[in-house]
């Protein structure tokens, strides 16, 4: 008997047991959802509790992610490249459906008119005319600041980042606190790394691709670098900002620690949550700009796809298309403050009431840009991010490390 | 006799035969049916997956460019000779192997020396020797990173209320470096002191009561007695901590992640990012291939001195 044939029977034999198994099971589909950790998996849960509720022989199990995007991602490229089965909707940060779609991942989702979504997560999630996932919630980088302290000093949320170094200092003399920061950003080797160094590299005028081509301006790169290391040694971000994460940067802003905070809207609920030190104290404003320059910021926001694996390809699309809808993109704004993925929340007068800021933060948005767009993202990522952190550390010039991104990019982006 | 019978008897001769045949087979056919289940299993668990990745170092295979695999001939092993990241996690690896592996022997048996000792309570000490053994790497490296953290760490602190200033141990690449290898150090001395602790057992009590009664002191009889005796011990001991030191990716993994930059990177640790995260297959099993041919290296050069040492007594 021959290999084929073996293998033929084999999977005939598979194909009747999965049949059995489906007949047996068709009262009861559990879907599994892959949801990151940080992405508030609670409040996601009474999303679909409700969902249960409505879909009678429908259970949904929540699967938690770890706790950085990378290791969710690394996690994933396990599961997936062993084209496994186990899990049925998988939440994504907005960098990789594009590349979960090239490598045959997710299953693309037919019948969806995505103009009633925000224009960037239209784009994100549709990749060569085809949708391939749909917005669970929008997202940018903020400047998160203390009003209280602000108001003090009689000071107006910072446009520039000198500005913002000025106040900082301004503020740190007046307090005289040692463990009262000035900012606090994210200077640890991880995706939001890779934020940090776009931010200020974008506020110059400047592009990573252009046109599908390779465009990086390195005396840019190394002002951006610069920018952050001065932030350390100056004494405005504290000297160990090499080990900071985004949530330890949530963390010490909630505590009361730090004046101000470059994060995403989750640290929003937290820090005006019952175990808050700053409860009515706080600030979101646009992220300041570098001196000369315009201000930028960084595109954020998860995004549900299908598993081209799952057994379940019907029942995740419709769990997929229940989860981006309007109704669940306004609980989500309200109870866990993820920004709207439709345009018309930003002005619903609920989503307002429970999170002010929000009225504001629609052009911030969707003037937001993002990160560069292609399969090899990870490469990019890892670059990007180990060269700030090794620059935030002492061990790299700012001039050297963007020389290191600039060789190190052209190579993969080619 | 008649014809009929005499066939009868024939056939049941035959069949006598080949029974006898089957149950006392000649050396050779015996040698291959005893050697087959060994031999079947180590071709499935290590002969095919080794040749399997020797064949893909040679290949361009990346899932990420969503391109068929293509023949690279030796491609992926020239892209290493001028990759950075590539030198530098060779060199941390070797370090680290030239480190800890002295390290962990010296305090290992040390260890397994006190433990070794006429107590009353044995057993808490045997214990506590085997408890960082039998923590999963990856707990360790936890640890050890909170140990070592800046600000909320236990060395920082025992170091401010001596009076002294607390250190950014993981944004220096040295002390970073350092923080590493104690943290290996620790959990790898337990395993030494364990397999030394056993060797230290076979050591009859009478040779150290007759170096006594000539007058030999403590220090004399160790050199003399216990340390030629616990040779052949630590040979074994120390093939298997360098092959593990050679793999080093746990400890590292959690402290440090490789940073600061890729300051602190192993082998072990590259090749997962170029396979897991990168999904580069082709340059991840060339990378694989180097260290493979790393570990047999060590593996060659100590059974030489197994053997040197042998000849020698």
């Amino acid at each position: 008997m021959n290999l084929e044939r073996i293998s033929r029977i084999a999977g005939l034999l598979l194909g009747f047991g999965a049949f059995a198994f489906a007949t047996g099971a068709c009262a009861e589909t559990t879907l599994k959802i892959f949801v990151t950790s940080q992405g508030q998996p609670g409040i996601w849960r009474t999303v679909l509790d409700q969902y249960e509720a409505r879909n009678p022989g429908v259970k949904v199990a929540i699967e938690l992610g770890g706790a950085t995007s990378d290791l969710q991602a690394q996690y994933l490229n396990t599961v997936l490249t062993a084209k496994d089965s186990s899990l049925d909707v998988l939440m994504l940060d907005v960098i990789r459906p594009a590349q979960f779609a090239a490598a045959g991942w997710t299953s693309p989702i037919a019948s969806e008119n995505m103009s009633s979504y925000l224009r960037a997560y239209a784009e994100a999630n549709t990749v060569d005319g085809k949708v391939v996932a749909l917005p669970a919630f929008a997202d940018s980088m903020f400047l998160y600041y203390r009003k209280d302290l602000l108001d003090k000093y009689g000071l107006q949320p910072p446009t520039t980042w000198d500005e913002l170094a000025a106040a900082a200092k301004k503020i740190a003399d007046g307090e005289q606190n040692p463990s009262l920061q000035g900012l606090s950003f994210q200077g640890k080797a991880i995706e939001g790394a890779v934020c940090t160094f776009l931010v200020p590299y974008w506020s110059q005028g400047k592009v990573v691709v252009k046109d599908g081509k390779f465009d990086f301006d390195r005396e840019a790169a190394a002002k951006s670098l610069a920018l952050w290391k001065n932030f350390a040694d100056s004494g405005v971000a504290k000297k160990n900002i090499a080990e900071v994460a985004t949530d330890d940067t949530r963390k010490e802003f909630q505590a009361g620690n730090v004046v101000f905070a470059v994060n995403w809207a989750y640290a929003w609920a937290m820090t005006q949550g019952a175990d808050s030190a700053v409860v009515g104290k706080v600030g979101v404003a646009r992220l300041p700009a570098v001196t000369g320059g315009e201000q930028a910021t960084c595109l954020g926001g998860w995004e549900w796809g299908v598993s081209a694996f799952s057994k379940h390809q019907e029942e995740a699309k419709k769990l997929v298309e229940y989860l981006s809808s309007p109704e669940v993109s306004k609980i989500m704004a309200i109870k866990g403050s993820l920004l709207p993925t439709y345009g018309k929340l930003y002005k619903d007068a609920d989503v307002i009431k429970a999170v002010p800021w929000f009225a504001d933060a629609q052009p911030i948005v969707e003037t937001a840009k993002p990160r560069p767009v292609t399969p090899r993202y990870n490469e990019v990522s890892e670059a990007i991010r180990t060269t700030v952190n090794a620059v935030l550390a002492g061990v790299t010039t700012p001039a050297d490390g963007a020389a290191q991104i600039e060789a190190r990019l052209k190579r993969i982006l080619r | 006799m008649t014809s009929t019978s005499k066939n009868a008897a024939g056939r049941v001769d035959a069949r006598r035969a080949r029974l006898s045949r089957w149950l006392d087979p000649d050396e050779t056919t015996l040698a291959v049916l005893l050697l087959a289940p060994a031999a079947i299993l180590l071709s499935v668990m290590i002969v095919y997956p080794v040749g399997r990745l020797i064949y893909t170092s040679f290949l361009d295979l990346s899932l990420t460019s969503g391109l068929p695999a293509r023949f690279a001939g030796l491609a992926n092993f020239q892209q290493m000779l001028d990759d950075p990241v590539f030198w530098q996690a060779t060199w941390n690896t070797i370090l680290i192997t030239l480190i800890t592996v002295p390290g962990a022997l010296l305090v290992g048996l040390g260890l397994a020396l006190l433990a070794n000792l006429p107590f009353q309570m044995r057993w808490p000490v045997r214990l506590s020797l085997l408890i960082p053994w039998a923590l999963p790497l990856a707990f360790a490296g936890l640890i050890f990173a909170w140990f070592f953290h800046s600000e909320y760490g236990v060395v920082n602190d025992v170091l401010n209320r001596i009076g002294l200033p607390g250190v950014i141990w993981f944004n220096s690449p040295r002390l970073a470096f350092a923080a590493i290898c104690l943290a290996i150090i620790w959990k790898a001395s337990s395993f030494m002191a364990m397999i030394i602790l056993a060797g230290l057992q076979t050591i009859p009590r009478s040779l150290y009561e007759a170096a006594d009664v000539d007058g030999a002191g403590r220090v004399r009889q160790f050199f003399e007695i216990t340390l030629p005796l616990l040779k052949p011990t630590i040979v074994v001991a120390l093939i298997f901590r360098t092959i593990t030191a050679l793999q080093t990716f746990d400890i590292p993994y959690m402290m440090t992640g490789g940073g600061p930059g890729t300051a602190t990177a192993t082998l072990a640790m590259y090749i997962h990012q170029n396979t897991v995260s990168f999904l580069d297959l082709g340059y991840g099993s060339a990378l694989a291939v180097v260290m493979f041919g790393l570990s047999m290296c060590v593996t060659a050069l100590y059974l030489r001195m197994i053997r040197g040492s042998e000849s020698a007594s």
